[in-house]
């Protein structure tokens, strides 16, 4: 198996732990980075995390390869996010990094999303309950196969995993139409 | 499945996975007799991009807290470090 497939099986089976591990080895070089070209250890906390948000989506995906070490790939990502961020200081010195950071990591990652429809539909997700927001964020963002997701959350077999993932998903779009025809009902 | 989750299940193959030319021209086939499998369509990619904000935003709970459990170690080992120099420095005198 190539690293790429290891890493991408250790973030699968085990997201907890790999990211403790990568995190341990990686954030003293970003924080000794960012500090050294004048940022914040704040700084450097917020934008390690969105460099390992664009690592994990990438990481996970069975077309990634990677071309170095972790650590090397993240202090990549992590300079060019730096760097952005300081010449958007230069331009707008007085806004915050988090909320224009974190829409800019969003563009990033997947172009063409419009952030704040889905935003709208996040408090729906919210109340599906645990169980269904277990299945449905498990599956579609964090990629984990349907097997592993039928042992996690106990379900006989991989098919009822999978009705019961299509049911979740149904009670969502049930959810978001009745307030959608509800909003344009006043 | 019932015909309502097997309906999702044929959206999703379309939006999510990877359509065979056969499967894209059936699609396209459908769309023109079935009027309402567009919108269903676009409602079922909205529900997707929910998703993955509502993942990304649970991602960044789990790395505020790996976040904080890193920094109560290295806190932790500072404290040891400080503690213990005293003593080190006291076994690094030269004995007379």
């Amino acid at each position: 198996m190539d690293t790429s497939a290891t890493l991408r099986q250790a973030l699968l089976t085990d997201r907890e732990h790999t990211l403790t591990l990568i995190y341990h080895r990686t954030f003293p070089l970003v924080r000794r980075y960012v500090q050294q070209q004048g940022g914040s250890a704040q700084d450097a906390k917020d934008v390690f995390q969105d460099a390992l948000v664009i690592f994990y989506e990438k990481a996970v995906a069975e077309s990634f390869v990677l071309s170095s070490s972790v650590s090397t790939y993240l202090l990549g990502i992590s300079r060019n996010l730096w760097r952005r961020e300081l010449s958007r200081r230069q331009q707008l010195p007085a806004t915050s990094l988090r909320e224009e950071h974190t829409q800019e990591v969003a563009e990033e990652a997947e172009p063409g999303t419009d952030g704040r429809e889905a935003l709208a539909v996040l408090d729906y997700v919210e109340r599906l309950g645990a169980r269904c927001k277990d299945m449905l964020l498990a599956f579609y963002y964090f990629q984990q196969p349907l097997e592993q997701i039928a042992g996690a959350l106990k379900y006989g077999s991989i098919r009822s995993a999978t009705v019961q993932k299509f049911k979740c998903l149904e009670r969502l779009r049930k959810s978001v139409r009745a307030a959608v025809a509800e909003s344009v009902a006043h | 499945m019932r015909p309502a989750l097997e309906r999702l299940r044929l959206i999703e193959r379309h939006l999510l996975g990877r359509p065979t030319p056969v499967e894209a021209a059936q699609w396209q086939l459908q769309l023109l007799t079935d009027p309402e499998l567009a919108p269903d369509a676009a409602t079922q990619q909205h529900l997707y991009h929910a998703l993955h904000e509502a993942g990304r935003q649970q991602l960044r709970q789990e790395l505020e807290q790996i976040h904080r459990r890193y920094e109560r170690q290295t806190r932790r080992r500072g404290w040891v470090q400080a503690a213990t120099d005293h003593l080190r420095q006291l076994l690094k005198r030269p004995r007379f």
